[in-house]
């Protein structure tokens, strides 16, 4: 293959990534130069950009390919054409959550959304990357965004303080990650995951440089997916960063981490003794403590924190289970990936739902935050309660909801997989944090609203309404029918 | 002329990282924890280095150039951030901020 060509198909194979890139571009200049006293078109035009990458992803996706873009630095596959569709979709009703907020708020900022589609192509970069130094500049793009994101409230406290300590942690994490790589490229002379595979699978020799290579990188991405024992930002993130940035960070930065999860463990597969022990005690220790936290939270931002670190741990529990095979260069999912993956569009759908109806409920004057601006909230608020309690519902792992069928896959992916301690702890975590999602419901729908009803203007709240709609509708959709994304997540690559 | 082992620059740089680290844990003032973060990248950077020489290969230093340039973005919101909490809060004491609850 000449030149030209092979840049042009590596261009082709990345077009989501390019058109995010490109929206966001054309929206800051636009922003500043062309539209500059109309802030909201800004959102449209990151709306448009992202469904349209969305589009491509989804043609790209029904096309069946796979290549190794840019001389291999990158790998377009099943893996990382599922996860740039799981990012988009979080995207696309990130952007329409952001949309309402902003407005509410008096927060119109056109850097915002431009921003957050940088923050998403990061995260896809990080799905495709085939090599630990392109991963490494994807979990970059991705902070570095989320970071200004989180602070983006420029005149809140609580919003400065949630960004400088995302921005420290994050930092601190990325160096831990970086010596990873730096050792793993000691012990393996290449950075490339496909080549590391091939040199493991033909002598399968742990050194201890090794070890403290994978082991650093595990820390790493888990400061970014949450994981305890390094979760300790993750609730003051999320309950000081603005609510929609919030829905976008649990989305996105969690769903970049597990595909890199995924990939990295899957090029270390021949050398499993050295790291499945390390996944297996995070994986047990973040849903006991993310579910066990969660249940004490007054805080509903906080809580839905606590419950994002356990979900987590469940997605852990499906890479302890992974083992993909390349088989003529073609890469097929295992029973372990496939799971993953579902469980995190199913996350993406039920986490900005939740975050996506508090924005919804926000209000200039007024913040639900706490369980008590929830209660009674089913007179009050009668489309927010219900929608609520059906993601709530789905969080729990309650059927006929994706998050249902989500802990399903993972649990039988985990037994076939012999991971017979995990998918027991997972049952019984899951059991606690039932107690605490019904919990919701119950201030919800069967306690009195406090105090006398605030009387609140009607505001034009459509894009966070369709945003919350669209999330119901997925989580119920998948949850009954999950043969719909069959060609997309299950049967094809098997 | 007599060449440098390569454990000798790992030393070194696993030296450097641990007292980046053992300085974000102690220090107070997020400006100095930030350079400490600088610190423990620059320690990686020289890993980089010594393992690329050690291979004989050129990919060593070009790594270098990447972490050199993110670090350099990370800088840049780093301390616009800073910059914004001293507006608010008119401190940036991390323990003003209630900050690194370890």
């Amino acid at each position: 293959m000449n030149g030209a060509s092979h840049i042009a198909s590596s261009l082709s194979a990345i077009l989501p990534i390019l058109i995010l890139m490109g929206t966001a571009c054309v929206a800051l200049m636009g922003d500043v130069f062309i539209w500059k006293r109309q802030r909201a078109l800004t959102g449209i035009v990151a709306l448009i950009g992202s469904v349209w990458a969305l589009v491509v992803n989804l043609q790209q996706i029904l096309g069946y390919g796979s290549s190794e873009p840019f001389s291999g630095s990158l790998v377009y596959d099943s893996l990382s054409q599922t996860t740039s569709l799981v990012l988009l979709i979080a995207t696309v009703l990130s952007v329409l959550l952001a949309i309402t907020y902003l407005r509410n708020r008096g927060l119109e900022l056109g850097e915002y959304h431009v921003l957050l589609l940088f923050s998403a192509s990061g995260a896809m970069l990080m799905g495709a990357a085939n090599d630990l130094i392109m991963l490494f500049i994807g979990i970059e793009v991705l902070s570095v965004a989320l970071y200004v994101l989180a602070g983006i409230a420029r005149t809140e406290e609580r919003s400065e303080e949630a960004a400088i300590k995302y921005f420290l942690l994050g930092a601190f994490a990325s160096g831990f990650l970086l010596y990873g790589i730096a050792l793993v490229y000691g012990a393996t002379g290449t950075t490339n995951l496909q080549q590391i595979n091939h040199l493991f699978s033909a002598k399968a020799s742990i050194t201890p440089i090794l070890v403290a290579g994978i082991g650093l990188l595990i820390v790493g991405l888990g400061f970014k997916a949450a994981l305890v024992p390094f979760h300790q930002w993750t609730p003051d993130v999320y309950e000081g960063a603005p609510t929609s940035v919030t829905a976008f960070m649990a989305a996105a930065a969690k769903v970049g981490a597990f595909a890199a999860f995924l990939r990295i463990m899957n090029a270390f597969m021949p050398v499993q003794p050295a790291w499945i022990t390390a996944i297996q005690v995070l994986a047990i220790l973040t849903m006991v403590f993310g579910n066990l936290l969660a249940v004490v939270q007054d805080n509903v931002k906080r809580m839905l924190a606590y419950s994002s670190i356990a979900h987590a741990g469940y997605v852990l529990v499906a890479v302890a289970s992974t083992g993909m095979i390349y088989r003529h260069a073609v890469l097929y999912l295992s029973q372990g990936d496939r799971a993953a993956m579902f469980y995190l569009l199913a996350y993406v759908f039920m986490t900005v739902g939740a975050f996506g109806v508090l924005v919804l409920l926000s209000r200039s004057g007024k913040d639900y935050q706490t369980m008590n601006d929830l209660k009674g909230l089913a007179r009050t608020h009668p489309f927010a309660a219900y929608t609520m309690m059906f993601f709530m519902l789905s969080l729990g792992g309650i059927p006929p909801t994706m998050g249902f069928l989500g802990k399903w896959l993972i649990f039988n992916a985990a037994i076939s997989a012999h991971q017979v301690t995990l998918a027991i702890v997972m049952a019984l975590a899951s059991v606690v944090g039932i107690y605490y999602y019904l919990r919701v419901v119950w201030m919800m729908c069967f306690q009195e609203p406090e105090g006398a009803p605030a009387t609140e203007h009607p505001v034009n709240d459509w894009a966070a309404r369709w945003s919350v709609i669209v999330s119901l509708a997925g989580t119920l959709m998948f949850g009954v029918l999950p043969a719909l994304l069959s060609p997309i997540m299950t049967g094809l690559y098997h | 002329m007599l060449a440098v082992p390569t454990e000798y620059y790992l030393a070194l740089s696993a030296i450097l990282f641990t007292i980046g680290v053992i300085g974000v844990l102690i220090k107070r003032n997020p400006i100095v924890i930030f350079m400490c973060i600088e610190l423990m990248l620059n320690a990686v950077n020289l890993t980089f280095i010594a393992f690329g020489r050690h291979f004989a290969q050129i990919n060593g230093q070009m790594y270098v150039i990447f972490v050199m340039a993110v670090a350099a973005a990370e800088v840049t919101v780093g301390l616009g951030i800073i910059v914004a909490v001293f507006r608010t809060k008119d401190t940036i004491d991390v323990d003003e901020v209630n900050l690194l609850k370890f």
